[in-house]
């Protein structure tokens, strides 16, 4: 299990390796990548197997590593090696194995691999394929480090890199303007919600001393931190958890890296790195929940705000990929949601399941563009005909999370619903089981227009999935059907997830009747509903569209969220900036730099010529000087 | 005995007489041997001082005759070396005129 370090150090060994050596290995170094990663999973899974097979009284190599923690209540292993130390301050590079970061080492290594071989097919022929799995490798290694940090400040390094390689993905067609704004677009809002999370890192190293995670949680739980610090912290630190996954007000920038390659779009803006603020909040919950857990109620309500509005706003979109942007958007909504209201199991049930469909999701809509070229939904239609394995899978992955029963979006959604029924007021479940409606609506539109019904015209010759792009559908697929059932009291030591990934308390699976059912029934009607209206006409939109229509205007136009920024930035931040240029321009620089260069040089022009060449002179000035510090000596001594 | 001020007296005077040298001749010869005239007033002080100081405190007077031996070889050495640069500046400019030898300015 102290391996675990290698799952990241194989794909940080790739990036360079692809970079230098790549034109010359086979695929222009793809090979390296999708080498790495696999081996990433391969020694995941042994991670996993000595996991399941250790407990707290087993030593590891003569060490115990390993104990019980006091607030997961679960096995945890710790394994750290000195980096430095500078005055009292020590730094560790460490890494943290219990079971929150093993289910995201799998989630991250699984979709990664299939991202990657996926991408084999989709960027064929693409001038900078080797530089494009370069950065994938470092985006999978920076991710993988991310969820084995033990402490705070490795996590705040990878949750950079990631970022970066987030700016480096979604600008990847650089020549695109498009492509080159959103990627700014994106490193920049992320980076206000990051400014946050480092001044929340800096707070708890100035309170507890050390950047260790599991003596933050100590100082928090024991008292040892005041409540105040305490909340300010778990605030600040959900300041960066709403850059990175992408929360109201900093969801701006998520639909935007739309512009990055589809299967950029499946890994980084779906299924890892927008879940790591997500993660970030789990990691960190004994901060949020010590004292009375004021700060989860900022989490419920954001992660509420958030997932309402994502969604009426995917209702609307007519651009494939950005319809599953904001769906992404809201369902992150309802991870925090479930956070926010103590559902840490179902949370990070809901994180996976989530990933694993909307990676699907993703790498279907890059199989329609990949061969139609084609983003807008309405000019699409019937494209079942053509192309009949991407259809079965982007089903598969719609009816996955718009929550049908029995696939795995509507038993982690229903863990979420349950844990708000539990926790929260009734306000909370209403909005909750009205986003989880709209989820359903939104993904049957994207489904029945782009897929079924009658194909367009000069859609013919479009072809199916290569079978380097269906395979990892295909496997995602299976995940997406079934891996809700490993939320289940399974006969015999198995729990479901409950008992595997839980804060605290430990539950199995429970199943809240009246709730699944009201659940199941919304999701089925919303997709019959969808169906009517969309391929059999039957219903008809056009009066609820015209009565609406104040209201559609704004949600078509994202709650003027955009230019609401714009306005911002031109007349208040761009404003002050020409005053701080003005002020460097005139003061600073003219006044501060210029003036005193200014007159040592001319002092210099004059001087200069007192310089004749002559050695006599400077001979004599040399004599001349002696003789004045003699007398000057003469003088002191007397 | 010779009173010590003689010696003093003398040494002052040659180092005067060679800073004259070196400050108002325009030959460069002329300048390096003024040179040797002011370190040869050095050396005559730095002997004279060493056999009237004799065995007060730890003085012996080897500790001057060996830095007059010093100042005496390194002299040699470069005389050796100004006259070099002198026959080359000569070479390069047909003179050793300092005055026209002017450029070790801005």
């Amino acid at each position: 299990m102290e391996w675990a370090w290698l799952i990241p150090v194989f794909c940080f060994a790739a990036a360079p390796l692809i970079v230098v050596f790549g034109e010359r290995l086979p695929g222009k170094g793809a090979i390296l990548s999708i080498l790495a990663i696999g081996g990433g999973f391969v020694v995941f899974w042994v991670v996993l197997t000595a996991f399941l097979g250790a407990s707290p009284a087993s030593e590891i190599n003569g060490t115990a590593d390993c104990f019980t923690s006091e607030f997961t209540e679960s096995l945890t292993c710790v394994y750290e090696h000195s980096w430095f130390h500078a005055a009292d301050l020590e730094l560790v590079w460490g890494i943290i194995i219990d079971p929150l970061t093993l289910v995201m080492l799998g989630l991250v290594t699984f979709v990664a691999l299939m991202v990657q071989v996926y991408s084999l097919g989709y960027m064929k022929g693409d001038p900078n394929f080797g530089w494009y799995f370069a950065v994938h490798s470092l985006f999978a290694a920076a991710m993988l480090t991310l969820v084995l940090a033990d402490n705070f400040l490795l996590l705040y390094v990878a949750w950079e890199l990631v970022g970066i390689c987030s700016y480096l993905l979604i600008g990847f067609w650089h020549e695109r303007p498009s492509a080159r704004e959103a990627a700014k677009k994106a490193f920049i809002v992320t980076r206000i919600g990051d400014v946050g999370l480092l001044i929340g890192i800096l707070l708890l190293w100035r309170e507890v001393g050390s950047f260790s995670m599991s003596e933050a949680f100590e100082a928090a739980s024991t008292g040892a931190m005041s409540e105040g610090v305490t909340t300010a912290a778990a605030i600040l630190l959900l300041l960066g958890a709403m850059g990175k996954s992408a929360q109201v007000p900093f969801h701006v920038w998520l639909p935007d890296a739309m512009e990055g390659p589809t299967p950029v779009s499946a890994l980084i803006h779906a299924a890892t790195m927008v879940v790591a603020g997500v993660y970030l909040v789990a990691r960190a919950f004994p901060i949020f929940s010590a004292y009375d857990a004021d700060p989860l109620v900022v989490v419920v309500i954001v992660g509420l705000v958030t997932a309402l509005m994502a969604s009426t706003i995917a209702l609307v979109a007519t651009d494939l990929k950005r319809i599953l942007a904001y769906s992404t958007i809201s369902h992150l909504g309802l991870m925090m949601l479930s956070l926010g209201a103590f559902g840490y199991t179902a949370a990070i049930f809901h994180l996976l399941a989530h990933g694993f469909a909307k990676a699907l999701l993703f790498l279907g809509a890059g199989s329609v563009l990949h061969s139609t070229e084609e983003q807008d939904i309405q000019r699409m239609g019937g494209l079942r005909k053509v192309m009949p394995l991407t259809a079965l899978v982007f089903s598969i992955g719609a009816i996955s999370l718009g929550g049908i029963p029995i696939l795995s979006g509507f038993w982690s959604k229903d863990e979420i619903l349950a844990a708000v029924n539990d926790h929260r007021n009734v306000a909370f479940i209403v909005f909750a089981l009205l986003t989880a409606l709209m989820s359903a609506l939104y993904m049957a539109r994207a489904m029945f227009i782009a897929f079924y019904g009658q194909l367009r015209e000069g859609m013919e010759q479009v072809h199916d999935a290569p079978w380097l792009m269906a395979v990892p559908m295909a496997l995602l697929a299976v995940l997406a059907i079934g891996f809700g059932f490993l939320s289940f009291n399974w006969p015999g030591d198995y729990d479901g997830i409950g008992s595997f990934v839980s804060f605290g308390e430990r539950h199995g699976f429970s199943f809240t009747w009246w709730l699944g059912i009201l659940s199941a029934v919304m999701a089925v009607g919303s997709f019959l509903f969808a169906w009517q209206v969309y391929l059999k006409g039957r219903i008809s939109l056009d009066n609820a569209k015209a009565t609406f229509a104040p209201i559609l205007k704004v949600v078509e136009n994202k709650y003027y969220f955009d230019e609401v920024y714009q306005w911002v930035i031109d007349r208040v931040v761009l404003v002050f900036s020409r005053i701080i240029a003005w002020f460097d321009r005139a003061v600073v620089n003219d006044i501060g730099v210029n003036t005193p260069a200014n007159s040592v040089r001319r002092l210099g022009y004059t001087l200069r010529l007192h310089v004749t060449g002559h050695v006599y002179s400077y001979t004599l000035a040399m004599v001349l000087g002696f003789v004045g510090l003699g007398i000057f000596w003469w003088f002191r001594s007397t | 005995m010779v009173s010590l001020f003689y010696f003093q007296l003398l040494s002052a005077g040659l180092f005067a007489i060679g800073l004259y040298g070196v400050l108002a001749r325009r030959s460069a010869v002329l300048i390096v041997m003024s040179i040797e005239l002011m370190l040869n007033a050095v050396n005559i002080n730095l002997i004279a001082a060493a056999s009237h100081l004799e065995g007060r405190g730890s003085f012996v007077r080897f500790d001057g005759q060996i830095i007059a031996i010093f100042i005496i070889t390194i002299a040699a050495a470069e005389v050796g070396l100004a006259l070099a640069i002198i026959l080359r500046m000569y070479r390069n400019r047909s003179t050793v005129n300092v005055d026209e030898i002017d450029i070790m300015k801005w």
